[in-house]
């Protein structure tokens, strides 16, 4: 493609300003009024296929600021999935546009489709200006009447969602949006909501902008009366089933299963993930809204071939033979990095480093409300959770598991973080068996004939620790080591590793003694205060029937003790803060708290994962938080990657 | 023989029921189901799965209902309008996802047996006619070698050296112009020029049985008296070998037809997850760790049916190449 060796060529030119790149874009045998666009679109418009670059951006279109330099376009970019359930790949990669977005370093929301907005002083009301004029990727407006349909048509349709996603509800009552214009909505809730607008920067705040009403609209009964004839058609049993096989939802496979689907993303589906695709190809969308400080429209880069490894090996071959550009995902775990590093001259690539927003490693989470009494007894003994946990060498675990590339940490804010609580990071990390032993005495464990220790009901203390090896392999070696340690103490436990369906229906089951998983909260400790207190009816593991009765607002579960109850009401509070000072405030209270309750233990901080980069792919910033809430690399603004020649 | 023949069809029909039941029960006897896995897939990621959520996804899907009206109304679903159910992680007809598969699965099949055979035969008759020579002790040696290594590792070694030393695509078993592209000659050439790999990595695992099957059976018919005999009316080598001693040989050749299929999806999951291909196996096992039972259920009956049409070839075959076989 002739257009593209042109464009390749202007690299150095375009980094001197942005109307040299213009110039030489034009080289290509273009007028354009603004800026540049993709050599293959300028052809379209020449062949009349497509409206001019000016009708398809906004008025005003959103500036990306290119993080090296403004690019040139052109380029595949290579990407691996896993075989099954990998739809949040794509998802991280490409489907980012929400109404706000987070800035590179995880601390501020930034404006998005919606450029500015104006929120009431006691966080219930949220008004959204949009940028005026963004097309859909089939061309049609994106205009307040979407983000209206989107949640009070789609969201709150019980038939579709029976209950309404966490995000859009407070109080138990569901958000109201309504139209105040064609590119302003205001969004009610029914209570303050004061970390809306971080909540709707991560993944699970897209509903907004996720359901075009010119295309989603023919799936809803309301608008479509033959809709139970369509669905039958289609071969489905059910409308929505039709409806979710057609606009998908933020985390399910089909969301990226249709090509038909009008998008607000930089690449749209071309080859779709469906069951059994062996690869995803994504490619531009013509109507993308933002454009580079030079006035060209982003994304820089052609298209993005998303190859499906159904192995996790024969993806690390791909990347030390250079057929990936760039990967974080799926093979950022520690044990692969020697490798990738002996390759990196072969595979022309560079590491990139990710910043865990996780704040611990492997949080050990003792079930205190167990189901048999005595267990239950033993485990809420916090002498007997503090014995334990001085008698774990750390440094050695640290060393072995993680190549010395942690510190010894019990849970709460990173050390980076403002909120940062010494004791509740640092209590009881100290190596101390001697102690540990005298602890276990005191409490009433003694040690029986085979060095092992007896509860006070002549049993031994014996209990088993939940892992799932096939997501979390090191916890299982760090256990393993940790057995050991314990069993210096006279304390006896079993590495339990089972199938993830297990893990979480043992935990369902309020069935398990212990279980670990990696703590979160490390950077967004408002975000995921599952280690705090009993927040989370599937990750706060010491106490899940507590978590229910929070939950559902004292319905299920079990009452917890004041302590938790305290904590609850304090989160609950902080929710509700707009104020930033004033919510750390509270926040740091619930620190003290869990501090003083030390409910759960960890052995170290949460080891930063790391992926590649090709080195002739630029603009992508060499060190990226690593988190859920922040979709790395979305957040790094793919569309401005581009590739050098 | 065509009475046979319809007998052993009447007999498929009880057969396939009673396997298609086992595995439905097989499949839902894991604690939990696919909602359990889909909440942990989002608790995962931090969401909170709501308990209503979790109710209505079970009801959607049918979940609530006890295993044996949700077989039944599987199975009537397959026989009334030959429609599968749905995959739950896909949400997609089952039936969009498993012919495509099951079709390169064959050939993926057919051209392992045709190589194993092409490789087994003449070097079993080999050993057994030049019986402990230098060639037969060669051949066993690496046979026994190709059988002791195993298949992923040999697939991770090939795909290392092809990748790293030569540059090249592996894995799958088409080119990236032809791997969405509606089917053709030129799809079928480059299908072929990638299936060379997988076929000749499943092919060394099992050429060293036969081999041995086959040097045995030869050894047992080569002093019988009928040979005897027939070289003394002066036939050729060649012929004596071919023509009785070979056919009975074959025997154990002919009657494993039936397992090839699933021997192949069984013993070629972990090869096929290396390599990448397109096939059932790895499609059926994130069936079953994802608990999308219909899926996997679909694919445990199709191998099923596959299975028994296969025994029933080979007892046909069996009983026009050897004539120590009567159907009656």
């Amino acid at each position: 493609m002739p257009n593209e060796i042109l464009s390749r060529g202007i690299t150095r030119r375009a980094v001197l300003g942005g109307m040299a790149g213009a110039a030489a874009l034009s080289i290509a045998g273009r007028a354009f009024a603004a800026g540049g666009e993709a050599p293959a679109l300028a052809q379209l418009v020449k062949d009349g296929k497509l409206p001019p670059l000016a009708e398809r951006l906004p008025k005003k279109p959103m500036v990306v600021t290119p993080y090296e330099k403004v690019g040139t376009y052109g380029g595949s970019l290579r990407r691996g999935l896993r075989g099954s359930s990998d739809h949040n790949g794509i998802l991280r990669m490409v489907g980012n546009q929400s109404l706000v977005r987070w800035n590179l370093d995880f601390t501020a929301v930034q404006p998005n489709l919606a450029e500015r907005w104006e929120v009431s002083g006691d966080a219930t009301q949220f008004t959204f200006h949009l940028i005026e004029g963004v097309r859909w990727s089939d061309g049609h407006p994106f205009t307040a009447d979407d983000v209206v349909f989107a949640i009070e048509d789609c969201v709150k349709n019980t038939e579709l969602y029976s209950s309404t996603p966490a995000q859009l509800a407070v109080a138990g009552k569901p958000v109201t949006v309504e139209k105040i214009d064609d590119y302003t909505v205001k969004f009610t809730f029914a209570a303050a909501n004061a970390l809306y607008l971080e909540n709707l920067a991560t993944p699970l705040g897209q509903h907004p902008t996720l359901f075009p009403k010119h295309y989603c609209s023919q799936f809803l009964p309301k608008y479509n009366p033959n809709l139970e004839a369509d669905a039958k058609k289609a071969g489905v049993t059910s409308w929505t089933e039709l409806f979710r096989s057609r606009c998908g939802d933020i985390e399910i496979p089909s969301r990226w299963g249709n090509v038909d689907k009008p998008t607000l993303d930089p690449w749209v589906v071309k080859e779709p993930y469906a069951g059994g695709a062996t690869r995803v190809v994504m490619t531009r969308n013509p109507y993308f809204w933002q454009v580079d400080t030079a006035g060209n429209q982003l994304p820089y880069i052609d298209e993005i071939n998303f190859g499906i490894s159904q192995d996790v090996e024969s993806l690390m071959l791909n990347v030390i033979s250079g057929k990936i550009d760039i990967q974080e995902r799926h093979i950022s775990v520690l044990a692969n990095k020697p490798t990738l590093s002996q390759n990196m001259q072969k595979g022309d690539y560079r590491l990139l480093t990710l910043v865990p927003s996780a704040s611990q490693q492997c949080q050990i989470y003792f079930n205190i409300t167990h189901k048999d009494p005595a267990m239950r007894k033993m485990f809420a003994d916090k002498s007997f959770r503090q014995a334990l946990s001085m008698g774990i060498n750390r440094p050695e675990l640290i060393d072995i598991v993680y190549f010395g590339q942690s510190e010894p940490y019990q849970a709460g804010p990173r050390p980076t973080h403002p909120w940062y609580n010494e004791k509740y990071a640092r209590q009881f990390t100290e190596y101390d068996a001697d102690k540990a032993g005298a602890m276990l005495d005191e409490a009433g464990y003694k040690k029986g004939g085979d060095g092992f220790r007896l509860r006070p009901d002549g049993q031994k203390v014996f209990f088993s620790i939940d892992v799932i090896p096939t997501l979390y392999p090191d916890l299982v070696d760090a256990l393993e080591l940790v057995k050991t340690h314990w069993a210096q103490i006279g304390i006896d436990m079993k590495v339990n590793t089972i199938e993830r369906a297990l893990y979480y229906t043992r935990g369902d089951d309020n069935a398990h003694d212990a279980a670990v998983w990696p703590g979160p909260g490390g950077l967004d400790p408002m975000l995921d205060p599952r280690d705090f207190f009993a927040f989370h009816p599937q990750g706060s593991r010491y106490a899940i029937p507590w978590t229910l009765w929070y939950t559902s607002n004292g319905a299920r579960g079990e009452e917890p003790p004041e302590s938790q109850k305290k904590r609850m009401k304090l989160f609950d509070e902080a929710r509700s803060t707009a104020d930033l000072d004033k919510r750390g405030a509270i926040m740091k209270q619930i620190f003290d708290i869990a501090a003083e309750e030390f409910e759960t233990v960890g052995l170290c901080l949460a080891v930063g994962g790391f992926g590649i980069i090709r080195n002739n792919l630029r603009n992508v910033p060499e060190k990226e938080p690593d988190s859920w809430s922040w979709p790395n690399p979305g957040p790094a603004l793919p569309q401005q990657f581009t590739f050098t020649s | 023989m065509l009475v046979f023949i319809a007998k052993r069809f009447l007999w498929m029909i009880p057969s396939l029921f009673a396997v298609s039941f086992l595995a439905f029960v097989l499949i839902q006897l894991p604690p939990g189901d696919y909602v359990t896995t889909y909440i942990a897939t989002l608790a995962a990621s931090n969401e909170i799965v709501d308990q209503n959520t979790a109710a209505q996804l079970r009801e959607r899907f049918g979940l609530g209902d006890p295993m044996l009206v949700q077989y039944f109304k599987w199975m009537w679903g397959i026989l009334s309008r030959g429609d599968f159910g749905i995959s739950f992680e896909w949400q997609q007809p089952v039936s969009d996802l498993i012919w495509e598969r099951m079709a390169l699965t064959l050939v993926l099949a057919l051209s392992t047996l045709i190589a194993t055979w092409a490789i087994a035969l003449p070097i079993g008759v080999y050993s057994a006619v030049r019986k402990y020579s230098i060639g037969d002790y060669f051949f066993t040696a690496f046979t026994f070698f190709g059988l002791a290594v195993p298949s992923f590792l040999l697939a991770l070694v090939l795909m290392y050296i092809a990748a790293v030393e030569f540059g090249q695509d592996v894995g799958g078993l088409f080119s990236a112009q032809y791997e969405n592209a509606p089917w053709s000659f030129a799809k079928m050439g480059d299908l072929f020029s990638h299936l060379w790999l997988p076929v000749i990595i499943l092919a060394v695992s099992s050429t060293a049985s036969l081999i041995r099957v086959m040097r045995a059976n030869m050894l047992d018919e080569l002093p019988k008296p009928y040979v005897t005999t027939a070289r003394a009316k002066g036939l050729s080598e060649f012929r004596l070998l071919m023509k009785y001693p070979m056919m009975i040989a074959l025997n154990p050749f002919i009657s494993t037809i039936a397992w090839l299929l699933p021997n192949l999806i069984s013993g070629s999951v972990v090869v096929a997850i290396v390599l990448n291909l397109p096939t059932a196996a790895p499609l059926l096992l994130q069936a079953l760790m994802a608990q999308d039972m219909y899926l996997a259920g679909a694919f445990v009956l199709l191998i099923c049916a596959l299975t028994l049409i296969g025994s029933l070839i080979s007892d046909i075959l069996l009983a026009l190449v050897d004539p120590r076989i009567r159907l009656e």
